[in-house]
């Protein structure tokens, strides 16, 4: 897999052109040396771990931060990007990971909202909304209000929005991170017709089988330099992740069972009813996980896994059934009780549930152990020990962090995930539950991830394991199950089963099972 | 993966409502009212007097919710409305007696808005949390104002430490051909057309410039808010300040130029109490007005015209408990016990039988209790406004959306 040149057709310049970009950020390095060119009418992948500097650079690029060094060329004449509105102005416009958008206004309003010039906001931008929407085949309609739109509309609004503004270079921060698997596609299929028109994509993800499809190139990114970059034709996934990561990768498949006949959660006709009146989110579940087992839970999205997680957890009201932990019946137990009952929990969203992004990360730590020695001792917070216990979790988790002080947003997405592992371990639980542990988290976190799964299963934990990533439940887990509107529906021996099966028992094999959580 | 393409089931679009909705609206509440004036004889439900009253009562109410709206479509909770609104009653006071009457409308706006700005610098520039910057305002602005009060008030004629002398009075609007023409005919109590009669009369004898003008700014505020740039902006800065900012809105001076319009129209919310209410600036004429408009405000679903409606239901409850208030709030028993009623079958049907039988005791209560009596003691009526309001707000407050970001805390260079 050598690097290959720019394809550029003959000698036109290429439409963006970055020459030795650096950036610094106190203690950080975040860009050094950066140089990329995309060409036009093309989509330009860039690869790289969480942290390795993607989304610096794409914030240099989008004049959100100055770089420190370095020279931006568009079109072959340099630029200076001091603010988005500057870019903007150059012809380069941004999908942020995080959509930036007003639910309660429409999508018109959305669009039109800081380029009123342009079209004005009354029929005419409408107008040109539709225009767009429709020479795109984006399929977004201006009067609907955002709330009321998928995610994957909500991209298509995004999308649209930069090219109201009549961009020519479009970047996309990790677009896939959010969508199931036909959005993806739909996405793929309107960024190709923006290449067809001409237009230059810079696609930010670290799903490498996505990339290698799209992609016409990858620049692969890490430690914040450019190391490489190749035609997707010449690599594999396997390959590019060895770019990313600069290492061999290991593989999620797990060693010799270690399962014994010792129960040590058992779940018996769990159910959840829908607050709105709905068909219940957790239907009768029913299932053991013994010491040393990995338990699998697959289903598409909104199928109730949440849910049950939740249950089991305490966090949700009016649920029947029973938990039993280790022989101790958690039921009308507060969700901390089930935690010191030696539950750990890392959480779906580590955002909304796992982290007070702005508390320091000893802070982090004390919680959900605020009742547990070494963090708090005599009711009071001791914070020496707690410290103390954080740089223990840095150690020997790895997470990559100045010291226990830093505030818990300053880590990337893949430190803040090890950070919960080490904290949930910490505890000595008897029950891991890991609800999609590696969503979002770059390739090497994602091996060391998976390697305090298989530990905590060797060391005799019982593990509830959900994930998306198929290839992921089949690698880690001993038993999968299928969840489908809330019940289990099938069950499976990761070393038969390929992700195909896995895969039409989650739609319900043929039914017409219900994509998202909607009302009837 | 090659599932057929995501299917787009319609979704409701934004609701538009015709002007002819509100319209019927309107006529429908007109019938009700004659209705209920037939059945329980309670002539002064609609007499035009009491109409001009509800005017009066309305638009200071309206203003003050107007207020919280431009201040909360920014983002900007503005508890502190009370506060502008008593700097308002002295501004106009103060500037109405010495400069005369319009000067007096232009003192009380001027004095509002320096509440405002107090509460921009505060929350937009410092941060500091909304309602203890509001609370403060409503604390500092009563002190103050008693204060400047006995300062410039105290020796000239009719003046004193707890109120102002006479402002002079605005211009007032009489055609006297209609109002005089339609007095028969209102008070021939002929089903509906009587009514209609009498709400003509209301708007065509003795109407102040300033209700006209109140009633203006309403429309004003629709337009400007939901149909130039500047309100789209302004309302992107409360729904989604990270998302305005990345687009290039200037989000801190949209909030700070919002909640000094803010200050302005609860400032001219107190002239209206002291100039048309009243003749004078008196100490705690505003009365909790401020709050009321906030409620009405949260009524309207952050929206001019159901915090119109909002301020206008207060306004006639008010109006009606001061008025002959022992038959006419007698008569709303009546009407509360229908529409208690009517709103249990609703659920019944929607299935909600808890709440229902909740409604249809209530409705049944309050019925038993309008046939057992012959009138309300004045202790109840005066509370009937404040009643009906926590009914009001309770029933609806679920379907209820405030902009998203109000309230929060917004630092500049959150983008990105």
């Amino acid at each position: 897999m050598a690097s290959v040149e720019t394809p550029s057709r003959s000698d036109a310049p290429p439409a963006v052109r970055l020459r030795g970009i650096g950036k610094r950020f106190p203690g950080v390095i975040a860009n050094d040396d950066i140089n990329i060119d995309v060409a036009r009418g093309t989509i330009h992948a860039i690869v790289g771990e969480n942290g390795a500097g993607k989304s610096t650079l794409m914030k240099i690029l989008y004049g959100v931060q100055p770089p420190d060094s370095g020279t931006i060329e568009i079109d072959g004449a340099a630029v200076t990007l001091g603010s988005p509105a500057d870019a903007i102005k150059a012809g380069v416009g941004m999908v942020f990971q995080h959509f930036m958008l007003a639910d309660n206004l429409t999508v018109a309003e959305n669009v039109v909202l800081g380029a009123e010039r342009l079209h004005g906001i009354g029929a005419a931008a409408r107008e040109e909304i539709t225009r767009i929407s429709g020479s795109y085949g984006l399929g977004v309609d201006p009067d609907r209000l955002v709330e009321d739109l998928g995610v994957g509309a909500r991209q298509r609004v995004e999308i649209l929005k930069v090219l109201y503004r009549g961009a020519r270079i479009v970047i996309l921060d990790e677009p896939t991170a959010v969508l199931v698997p036909q959005e993806v596609d739909e996405l793929f299929d309107n960024l190709r017709e923006l290449k067809a028109e001409g237009l230059s994509v810079i696609f930010i993800s670290h799903k490498l089988d996505e990339v290698l499809s799209v992609a016409d190139e990858i620049t692969v990114v890490r430690r914040g330099t450019t190391v490489t970059t190749v035609d997707p034709a010449g690599v594999t996934a396997r390959q590019l992740a060895e770019l990313m990561v600069g290492s061999e990768l290991p593989s999620p498949s797990t060693e010799s069972s270690t399962v014994t006949d010792e129960v040590l959660l058992s779940v018996r006709d769990l159910t959840l009813p829908d607050p709105a009146g709905g068909r219940p989110l957790v239907d009768g579940v029913s299932f053991d996980i013994h010491r040393g087992e990995v338990l699998g839970i697959a289903g598409v999205e909104g199928n109730g896994q949440a849910e049950l997680v939740e249950t089991i957890m305490g966090m949700r009201d009016g649920a029947t059934g029973t938990v039993e932990l280790a022989g101790t019946d958690l039921s009308g137990r507060s969700t901390g009780q089930r935690r010191e009952a030696g539950i750990g929990y890392i959480p779906e969203d580590r955002h909304r549930h796992g982290l007070l992004l702005d508390s320091s990360l000893w802070e982090n730590r004390v919680l959900g152990h605020q009742t547990r020695r070494p963090s708090v001792s005599h009711g009071l917070v001791d914070r020496a020990a707690a410290r103390a216990d954080t740089q223990r979790i840095i150690e020997a988790y790895d997470v990559r962090t100045p010291g226990p002080e830093v505030p818990a947003r300053a880590l990337s997405g893949g430190n803040q995930q090890k950070l919960i592992v080490g904290r949930e371990m910490s505890g000595d639980p008897v029950l891991l539950i890991a609800a999609h542990p590696t969503r979002g988290v770059d390739v090497g976190a994602q091996a060391a991830i998976w390697d305090h799964v298989k530990n905590a299963r060797r060391n005799g934990l019982a593990v509830l394991l959900i994930s998306a990533d198929l290839d992921e439940l089949i690698g880690l887990s001993d038993r999968i199950e299928v969840i489908l509107r809330g019940g289990l529906v099938g069950r499976f021996d990761p070393s038969e089963v390929t992700p195909e099966d896995l895969g039409s028992a989650m739609t319900g094999a043929g039914s017409d099972a219900p994509r998202e959580e909607g009302s009837p | 993966m090659s599932a057929p393409a995501v299917a787009r089931t319609p979704a409701p679009r934004v609701r538009r409502r015709s002007p002819y909705t509100y319209l019927a609206v309107v006529v429908g509440l007109l019938v009700a009212v004659s209705l209920l004036e037939v059945v329980t004889g309670a002539d002064d439900l609609t007499s035009s007097g009491t109409i001009s009253a509800t005017l009066v009562a309305t638009v200071p109410i309206a203003l003050a919710a107007l207020g919280g709206l431009w201040s909360e479509r920014a983002g900007i909770v503005n508890i502190g409305l009370e506060g502008m609104m008593i700097l308002g009653t002295y501004g106009a006071g103060f500037f109405g007696y010495h400069y005369g009457a319009w000067a007096g409308v232009l003192g009380a706006i001027l004095l509002g808005m320096v509440g405002g700005l107090i509460h921009a610098v505060a929350t937009v520039i410092f941060d500091v949390d909304h309602i203890v910057s509001g609370v403060a305002i409503n604390i500092i602005a009563l002190g103050a104002t008693q204060y400047l009060a006995s300062r410039t008030f105290v020796g000239l004629p009719g003046g004193g430490s707890t109120q102002s002398p006479t402002i002079p009075s605005l211009p007032s609007l009489t055609i006297a051909p209609v109002s005089d023409g339609l007095q028969g005919l209102e008070q021939r109590n002929v089903f509906v057309i009587s009514e209609v009669a009498a709400v003509v009369r209301a708007l065509t004898t003795n109407l102040s410039a300033l209700t006209v003008i109140g009633l203006l700014l309403v429309l004003v505020t629709y337009l400007v808010l939901w149909k130039t740039t500047f309100g789209l902006r302004l309302r992107s800065c409360g729904e989604s300040p990270v998302t305005a900012e990345s687009l290039g809105v200037a989000v801190l001076r949209y909030k700070f130029v919002a909640v000094l319009i803010s200050g302005a129209m609860a400032g001219l919310a107190g002239g209206f109490l002291a100039m048309v209410a009243s003749s004078n600036y008196r100490d705690g004429q505003t009365g909790g007005r401020g709050y009321i408009g906030l409620a009405a405000m949260i009524f309207g679903n952050w929206r001019p015209g159901g915090m119109l409606a909002g301020s206008g239901l207060f306004g006639y409850t008010q109006t009606l408990g001061l008025r002959s208030g022992r038959d006419s709030v007698h008569a709303l028993l009546l009407a509360v016990a229908v529409l208690a009623l009517a709103v249990a079958v609703l659920q019944l049907r929607r299935r909600h039988v808890r709440a229902a039988i909740g409604f249809a005791v209530a409705g049944v209560v309050v019925g038993a209790v309008y046939f057992a009596i012959d009138e309300v003691a004045d202790d109840f009526t005066r509370m009937t406004p404040y009643v009906i309001t926590l009914l009001v707000l309770g029933l609806f407050s679920q379907r209820l959306r405030m902009p998203a970001a109000d309230g929060e805390s917004y630092r500049k260079g959150s983008a990105g």
